[in-house]
Formats: C-alpha cells, sequence, structure tokens
C-alpha cells in the first residue's frame, strides 16, 4: 500500500535543550549547518513522499518562514497544535489535512532514509513501526517482538535488559485517527506510544526490524555529537572544498585561514586570515570568524561573531551569538549542572545561547551554560549556569 | 490598474487556467472580475463584481467552456466597480470580447462617433471602445487580426490589450505603457500582466514591448511590430517558485512577508559585501560613480528614497527624494543628476513616467527594483534588484526592508571615499536583528492597548523621519485608521494641535545623543497633552521614562536601526488591523503595483 502524505510532529519545544530553545523548537536547532528538521524532510522526499504535513506550535513561525509553502517541490501544509498535549495529540491535529495512510515521525531525530524506506515497504494496511537495536535504550521506549508482531511496548523501562528501541517512525492507515479518539489521556496528555497500544488491542502491530544512522539531542550539548556524526556521515549541503571541508559558495575564506576537516562553513560567513577552524567544527550562516581564531567541535550558529584572537573548544553557540576579541573557552571533559542534575564528564566547553554577547578576554570554565540575551563583561570569568537576559560584569 | 490572464491551448482546462491565473493576479486590483472563451462560433462571457469568490459562484451555476479565453480582475478607473463595469467587454454583435488594463485617453471621442455610427454602449468604461473598434473593422471586411490592429492603431493612451472573436482560435494582444508576458509552454501558450499568473504551468517568458503585438494560437506565437513585421523575441527563464505565492501557515501574506524579512535581506546582502576586506561591491552597476542624484518614488518607496537621500547626503553627495508623479509633471533640472527610480513592481506607472522624464532631458537612469525584466529594469541605464523576492500582500513590508538595505549598498558602492567599516558591519547584523526583533516584540499588545483611538501619530528625527512616514502609511492602508506620521521638529508647527489623550503617538528614538535628547522633548510635549506615548528605541536614551509603552531594538548603528524601529510599526499596523478584522492582504481602494497614472 503506497503511502504519499509524511507527518512531522515538530511542535514541542524540547525543554531539556535550553537554554537554546529560548526562541525556536528543537526541531530548528542546527545540525551541521542546518536545521535538523530539514535533515528530516530531506528523508521523507528522498523515500518519495510527496506531500508533506508539519505540525507545529512552540515558536512555529520559525518553521514557517524557514520552510516556506514547499520543501524540494513537495508541497507543505501546517498544522497548529495549540497547546503541546503530546504526540497523539499532534497528530490528532493532523487528521483534517489527511486523506490514505501516513507516515508518522518526529521532526527532532536525524535518520538514515533506510529507516523510513523500511517501515513504507512492510507497510500493508495494518499499522507499523521501526525498531531498532540500540547501546543505551533506556533513554527510549523499549520494545518486545515477537516473529515481526510488536508484543510490548515499555516507555522509559527500568533496566536495560531489552534490546530494541521504538525508533519513532510510524505507518498508519487512517483507522488511527480513531484509535487516537479512544486512547485515554494520562493527566490531560496523548502520547503516541499509547495509541499503539490501543492499536495492539485492536489487533495486530507490525514491528520493522531495522537499522542505520539514528541520532538525537537531548541536551544542549547533544547537538556537538550530532553535528560530528553527520560530518562524518557527509550529510552536508555544500560543496566539498577538500577531503571533509565543506564551504558554500557565498562564504569568503581568506586563503591564509586553516580549514581542517570535517569542517561545514555555510552561506555569507566570513573567516579571516590565520584562523584555525576544525576538526568537527560548524560555522552558520554569515558568522564572522576574526584573524587568529581557533575553533574545535564546536558549533556555531547564524550570525555569530567571533572576535581576533579566541578560541573556542567544545563549544556550542546560538544566533547572534557575539564574542569579544581574546575569549577563551579551553573545553575538555566537565561536570554540567541543569537544574537539580549533574551531568558528570561531558565534553563540554560552553554552551551560549542565541544573543549572548561576551566582552573580550573572558573566559569559561568547562561546562558554562549562558542563557539568552544574557551579557559577559570585558575580562570576566563565567562558571555555572547563567540565566537569560543576566549581566555578569566580573 | 488590473490583472489580464489569457491562454491558448489548454483544451478542457481552459477555464480552470484562467481562474488559477486570475487568483494569482487578485493583488492586482480585485473590485470585479471576468473572463471570456470562445467555443466555437460564440464567445461566452461571464463576469461579476467583488472578490473573485464572486465570480466563481458566478460560474458555478453555469456550463461555459471553451478552448480558448482571456480573463480580467479589474480595479476602477472609469466608472464604478458593478458588473456591466466588469471586463471583458463586447461589442454589439457579442462576437469580440476585449479585456484591457491601462487608460485610452481618447476614449470619449471614439466613443461619440462609434455611437453616432450606430454601435451601443453598455458600460462607463473606456475599454468598451475597443470591441466596438474592432467590429466596425470586421464589418467592412477585416480579418480578425487585421480588426484588431485597425482599432489599435486608433488608440491614444497606455494599454494592455488582450481580445478573442468568434470563430478563431486565437487571442490577439497588444502593449502600450501597460506590462504584458507570455509564457511559453509545451503546446500551450499563455499571456498575463505579471508572471505568476502563469508561472505553475510554465518559466519560460518573452516580456512584450511598448508598440508590440501578439497572436497566440494553437499551434504557436508570433509577436509584430507596429507594421506587422515579426519581432524576434527570446524566451527568457524566470526562476520564482510558484509555491512562493502560498500563505504557509500564516493567516495573511503580510504577516508571512513580515516574518520573511530576515531571509529576504540576506538574499540583498549575498555576494555584495565584504566585510574583512571593508568592500561593498554592486556587480551590475560596474563603475558606476554617484554625484548627483534625484530618486524618483511613490508611496513606500518614496519613503525609501528619502532614507537614501538622507545616506548619501551624508556622504557629500547632493541627493533629493521626489514623489515621481510631481516629478513628472514639475520636473527640476536634471541633466547633471542619476535619477534613480525606486519601484518594487517596476511597473509604477508613475515613477515610470519620471524616469522616462528624466531620460528624454538626457539625465542618467538607474532603477532600484525587486523585479527582474519589469518594465523600469528594461528602460533604464542601470538597474540595481533588491532581492526580496515575491510580494503578495499590497501593503509593502519585506521589500521597503529590502529598499532600505539596497540603499546603504549603494551608498558604499557607489560614492567617493570607499565604505564605512562600522557601517558594512552593522548591515551584516541586519538580519539577525530583525530576528530579534521578530522574536521579541511585544507590538501586538500595543494593538491590542490603543484599538479605539481617534488617530495614531508617528513621530521621527533624520532617518527616523521616513520610517514615521511609513508607519503612519502601513497603518492607514490596512487599519483604514487616520495616521500621520512627521519629522519631530514639525510637531510643534502645527500637528501639536490634533494631539489629544485619544491619539496615541509612537515616537522612534534611536541612541543617547541630540536627535535622540531633541525627540525626548517632543515626547514631554505630547505627554503634557495627555497622549499616551509608544517609544520604539534601543534603549540608550530614557525616553522610557515618559512612554506609556517600549518597542525595543537592539543598539546598532544609526542607519539600520531605522529598519528596525520600522519592523516594529510594520508589526503594530498589522495586529491592529488584525484585530479589527480588516482585509489586510488586500486593503479597501487600493491595488499592489499602481501600474495607472
Amino acid at each position: 500500500m503506497d503511502i504519499t502524505t509524511g507527518i512531522v510532529l515538530a511542535a514541542g519545544e524540547g525543554t531539556r535543550l535550553r537554554p537554546l530553545t529560548f526562541n525556536r523548537p528543537k526541531t530548528m536547532l542546527p545540525a551541521a549547518g542546518r536545521p535538523i528538521l530539514e535533515h528530516v524532510l530531506d528523508v521523507l522526499v528522498d523515500c518519495g513522499i510527496e506531500r508533506l504535513c508539519l505540525v507545529v506550535g512552540y515558536q512555529h513561525e520559525r518553521v514557517q518562514e524557514h520552510f516556506g509553502p514547499s520543501y524540494r517541490d513537495v508541497p507543505i501544509t501546517y498544522v497548529h497544535q495549540k497547546k503541546q498535549l503530546g504526540s497523539g495529540h499532534a497528530l490528532q491535529q493532523a487528521a483534517p489535512e489527511t486523506d490514505g495512510p501516513v507516515l508518522v515521525l518526529n521532526g527532532d531525530r536525524v535518520l538514515d532514509e533506510g529507516i523510513v524506506a523500511d517501515v513504507l515497504e512492510g507497510f500493508d494496511g495494518t499499522p507499523a513501526m521501526a525498531v531498532l537495536d540500540h547501546p543505551t535504550p533506556t533513554k527510549y521506549g523499549v520494545v518486545e517482538v515477537d516473529d515481526g508482531t510488536l508484543s510490548k511496548l515499555v516507555e522509559k523501562p527500568e533496566s536495560d535488559s531489552f534490546g530494541q528501541i521504538n525508533a519513532g517512525v510510524y505507518a498508519f492507515g487512517e483507522s488511527v485517527f480513531d484509535a487516537i479518539e479512544r486512547t485515554p489521556r494520562r493527566s490531560g496528555e496523548l502520547h503516541l506510544p499509547d495509541v499503539i497500544g490501543t492499536l495492539m488491542d485492536d489487533g495486530e502491530v507490525r514491528a520493522v526490524s531495522t537499522d542505520g544512522l539514528w541520532v538525537d539531542a537531548t541536551y544542549p550539548w547533544d547537538l556537538l555529537y550530532l553535528t560530528r556524526e553527520l560530518l562524518a556521515n557527509g550529510r552536508v549541503q555544500f560543496p566539498e572544498r577538500s577531503h571533509n571541508v565543506w564551504v558554500a559558495d557565498s562564504a569568503r575564506v581568506h586563503p591564509d585561514a586553516t580549514l581542517q576537516g570535517p569542517v561545514v562553513v555555510g552561506p555569507d560567513a566570513e573567516i579571516a586570515a590565520s584562523a584555525v577552524v576544525g576538526p568537527d567544527v560548524a560555522v552558520g550562516r554569515n558568522a564572522t570568524i576574526g584573524g587568529n581564531v581557533t575553533l574545535q567541535n564546536t558549533l556555531l550558529d547564524s550570525d555569530c561573531r567571533v572576535g581576533p584572537g579566541s578560541t573556542l573548544v567544545d563549544c556550542v553557540a546560538g544566533q547572534s551569538v557575539s564574542i569579544g576579541p581574546g575569549t577563551v573557552v579551553p573545553g575538555g571533559p566537565s561536570d554540567v549542572r541543569v537544574g537539580d542534575r549533574v551531568f558528570e564528564n561531558q565534553g563540554l566547553g560552553a554552551v551560549l545561547a542565541d544573543r549572548v554577547s561576551v566582552g573580550g578576554g573572558a573566559t569559561f570554565t568547562p561546562g558554562t551554560l549562558v542563557g539568552a540575551d544574557a551579557t559577559i563583561g570585558t575580562g570576566a570569568h563565567v562558571s555555572g549556569w547563567i540565566r537569560d537576559g543576566a549581566e555578569v560584569v566580573r | 490598474m488590473c490583472g489580464i490572464i489569457g491562454c491558448v491551448g489548454c483544451g478542457d482546462g481552459t477555464l480552470d487556467t484562467l481562474m488559477h491565473g486570475l487568483s494569482k493576479l487578485e493583488y492586482r486590483g480585485y473590485d470585479s472580475a471576468g473572463v471570456a472563451l470562445v467555443d466555437d462560433r460564440s464567445v461566452s462571457v461571464v463576469k461579476k463584481s467583488g472578490e473573485l469568490d464572486a465570480l466563481r459562484e458566478e460560474l458555478a451555476g453555469t456550463d461555459v467552456g471553451g478552448r480558448v479565453g482571456i480573463g480580467h480582475t479589474r480595479w476602477s478607473t472609469h466608472g464604478p466597480p458593478t458588473d456591466g463595469n466588469a471586463h471583458p467587454h463586447r461589442d454589439c454583435t457579442g462576437g469580440v470580447a476585449v479585456v484591457h488594463n491601462g487608460i485610452i485617453e481618447n476614449y470619449q471621442s471614439l466613443r461619440d462617433e462609434l455611437a453616432e455610427s450606430g454601435h451601443e454602449f453598455r458600460s462607463d468604461t473606456d475599454t468598451e471602445v475597443v470591441p466596438h473598434l474592432i467590429e466596425a473593422s470586421l464589418e467592412s471586411g477585416a480579418d480578425p487580426e487585421a480588426a484588431f490592429r485597425e482599432a489599435i492603431a486608433r488608440l491614444e493612451g497606455s494599454y494592455a490589450i488582450a481580445c478573442v472573436v468568434a470563430g478563431t482560435d486565437s487571442v490577439f494582444v497588444a502593449r502600450n505603457d501597460s506590462p504584458l508576458v507570455l509564457g511559453i509552454a509545451e503546446g500551450a501558450t499563455y499571456l498575463a500582466s505579471d508572471v505568476p499568473a502563469f508561472r505553475e504551468f510554465t518559466d519560460k517568458v518573452v516580456y512584450l514591448e511598448d508598440g508590440e503585438y501578439a497572436r497566440l494560437d494553437t499551434d504557436g506565437w508570433r509577436v509584430s511590430d507596429v507594421d506587422g513585421q515579426t519581432v524576434e523575441k527570446s524566451i527568457e527563464t524566470v526562476s520564482w517558485d510558484p509555491e512562493d505565492t502560498g500563505k504557509s501557515g500564516y493567516d495573511h501574506f503580510m504577516l508571512k512577508e513580515i516574518h520573511e524579512q530576515p531571509r529576504a535581506l540576506r538574499q540583498c546582502l549575498q555576494g555584495r559585501v565584504d566585510e574583512l576586506r571593508g568592500t561593498v561591491t554592486l556587480e551590475e552597476l560596474g563603475e558606476l560613480s554617484l554625484e548627483r542624484v534625484h530618486l524618483v518614488a511613490a508611496g513606500t518607496s518614496y519613503h525609501a528614497a528619502i532614507y537614501g537621500a538622507q545616506l548619501l547626503q551624508a556622504k557629500g553627495v547632493p541627493a533629493q527624494p521626489f514623489l515621481s508623479h510631481e516629478y513628472a509633471t514639475s520636473p527640476p533640472p536634471a541633466e547633471d543628476a542619476i535619477v534613480i527610480g525606486v519601484s518594487q513592481s517596476g511597473e509604477t506607472a508613475d515613477t515610470l513616467a519620471a524616469t522616462r522624464e528624466a531620460r528624454r532631458r538626457g539625465a542618467e537612469t538607474l532603477a532600484l527594483t525587486n523585479t527582474v525584466g519589469s518594465t523600469m529594469a528594461r528602460e533604464c541605464d542601470h538597474v540595481s534588484y533588491i532581492r526580496s523576492g515575491p510580494e503578495i500582500g499590497v501593503a509593502a513590508t519585506k521589500t521597503f526592508a529590502g529598499q532600505q538595505t539596497a540603499l546603504n549598498l549603494l551608498t558604499e558602492a557607489a560614492t567617493e571615499g570607499g565604505a564605512d567599516r562600522d557601517v558594512i558591519a552593522a548591515i551584516r547584523n541586519v538580519p539577525g536583528q530583525v530576528q530579534e526583533v521578530l522574536d521579541n516584540s511585544t507590538a501586538e499588545a500595543v494593538a491590542e492597548a490603543y484599538l479605539d483611538s481617534d488617530a495614531y501619530f508617528f513621530i521621527g528625527r533624520s532617518l527616523n523621519f521616513p520610517v514615521a512616514l511609513e508607519g503612519a502609511l502601513k497603518m492607514k492602508e490596512i487599519s483604514y485608521k487616520h495616521a500621520e506620521g512627521f519629522a519631530a521638529g514639525e510637531l510643534k508647527h502645527g500637528p501639536l494641535a490634533l494631539v489629544t489623550s485619544q491619539t496615541p503617538v509612537f515616537a522612534t528614538v534611536v541612541g543617547d545623543g541630540e536627535l535622540a535628547r531633541k525627540t525626548v522633548g517632543n515626547v514631554k510635549e505630547v505627554e503634557a497633552r495627555d497622549a499616551p506615548v509608544v517609544a520604539i528605541t534601543d534603549g540608550q536614551s530614557d525616553v522610557a521614562r515618559y512612554a506609556d509603552h517600549v518597542l525595543e531594538i537592539p543598539e546598532t548603528h544609526p542607519r539600520t536601526a531605522a529598519i528596525l524601529t520600522n519592523v516594529q510599526l510594520q508589526l503594530v499596523a498589522y495586529h491592529t488591523a488584525a484585530k479589527l478584522g480588516r482585509s489586510i492582504d488586500k486593503p479597501r481602494n487600493l491595488a499592489k503595483s499602481v501600474t495607472v497614472e
């Protein structure tokens, strides 16, 4: 049975990625030079989906503005989920826009075409979902499969005893919308795994065993990992200037700057003489990298400015972050504190959310998180968690 | 000022093709619409006043069909918007149907002459003389093409005309001072006032020039000159995506276009600015150097022209903005000036008249426009594009920001002394800063707070003076509320008499220098008259202390601050109009590109 409509769930903020989600949903955060959601839509278009339906909610203008009415000549309709009441509720919003069977997946996870292709191929009218082996299944929903049929689905399992996880890629007939109606809400929310439970009670849910690239970002520092994975897989849209060095045509790189792959440089970016960029660096659109800057394992989103002589290692910067000359983010393993939790031994130099302004000569203790619109004074030494809009003098 | 569509070779899809084209042309005018289809021996016409849906309803009750057709959306110039005045117009026999965009200046004398020889007129329009002229020639034995040519030869004025004749599977067209473009596809040929009308079917286009005729047949097309000689035309490829005309989840095109501004400005800057070298290059202008400049424009573009003149003056270049309709009729000495026509569409009749007058007087001309292949782009000595992408909302938003940005580039690229590094950095920061304004704006709450006001006043100094004018124009255009923009210093020379507790004053205050201090002084003046004050500010001055509401912009160079303050005012106008339930994308009495004088 042919599926031509792809429904992408892109309404959630992704609160665990705060402070980077201050102005946009997780799906629009950067991965190797472009939004995560763009990678997802690429997969759908490559798999022959002819109609895209994006369920949007949190800061939806960002999604609509980026993609407009079509992506790679495939028309897009937008459906608004006004309150984010779970993935099942999100899918329910798309009901009026669909006609026939649908492919459903999350917009915040980059995955291999093969996974989607396997699900499309394995769909014969019976609900189907992708399952795959994962080294740390406890972070995800774990499944038990009996001869190609889903026999058990456990959200947030206690132990790592199960091997396969729910890959979050589903194929449904129109009956799914009826199943959604019949699925009880839990504290007002309605999640897709519960809808799967209803479908299992109704009859069979096919488990399509698959494999391939399947990466997402849960916490801000995961964006560095995501970008490394995508660069290692060559998932970059710009021309490859030399091995593993991708530079957009409109970028300006001084001949005396050094790009050490894997590196991606976005459109209109400028990189001055004697800068050393890479490995594992993504420089966003219209970013400006001053002379003698060193960047390693770093992600700079669009419109960032890095002043001359700065060194950034293991650093994630959101949009329009401005970093004065001689700033140092030394990077390295660190314990990152998010609220009450401490994540030990993460490779994170600093996270600077959108429009953070850093005066010259500032230094950052590894694991620092700086909230959106914060101002870091010249020569300040920063550590820990700085809230949105705060001003750090020293 | 209207929209024309026509097609040959679309078979049973002819009516659908025409209706699709009209929907894409609605922005040009929409007080009535109609279609004419040729079916073997007869021509059927269906037309209706009101928006396109009214025509759709009218058509639903008919079985009109045909293999060749023309259509029209009208915006009234002669005669009120009634069913009778809607196009197409027919002759006495009903066998000739004509759609027309423009103004026929000698229509009264032609009409008198035709009426005398027994022709009966059914409308108040100038257009109706054309089918009757054709009828007269057909009666005297001319074939349809010859009859069409004889009729056109009698006309004085501006026109884009398309005509169908019963018994002929052809569409005849002629152009003078009004845009017309052919779309060329396999087996089908289209014609329209503008490319989006048929862009979904083909990206191959042929632009007609003034004085040219074309005949579209089932087996092809031919362009000829006034003597009937074939003109070799080049087929060009347009790059705009037809889907660009969709609203992509926004309630209105205007809101979509406001949000598209960061992208539009990136496109404008792409490849033109090199910050590390400190250079700005506009390749299309070569080595052009501006020494004395007149900027001619109307409406929103005129506000951009004021801004552009201020930028050039600051570089020591004598530059003056003019309203193009005034310039065309009362031109100043211009022989040694470069005359810059600023027009989004490049088809604004008033501005074309001004650049033509300038050329006639020996001045060099430059078109600053958004529309590749537009009449102004083709007529002027130089052209530079603002690259904003198609704009559908009648109220200009992203193209104003694009004009401001392009005028910054022009000033840096084409004046003595080279580019200013601070300005270059500021220009490159603009797309991200516009995004910041869009992310954080509280304009909706401001709109809500002042929804019931009697009038809205906008004040600003220097580079924010044109922003005040533009802020007021946006408010007028889409909210239908009374709004005026003033240079802040002018306030106490008269307008202050209008200020009451029911007239919010929007004051743009940037920086903390003398200009800011003086505008803050004006703010205190209006506050003393109990007027609510909305300050649009970067927070450097103390204006917030005197304001009831503050709309913030990031700190930046004064030149680019005027782009950001305007975005806040766009949002105020939009939200005011939205809360009042106005027809935002198609405000009453207005059309997108004003192609009549």
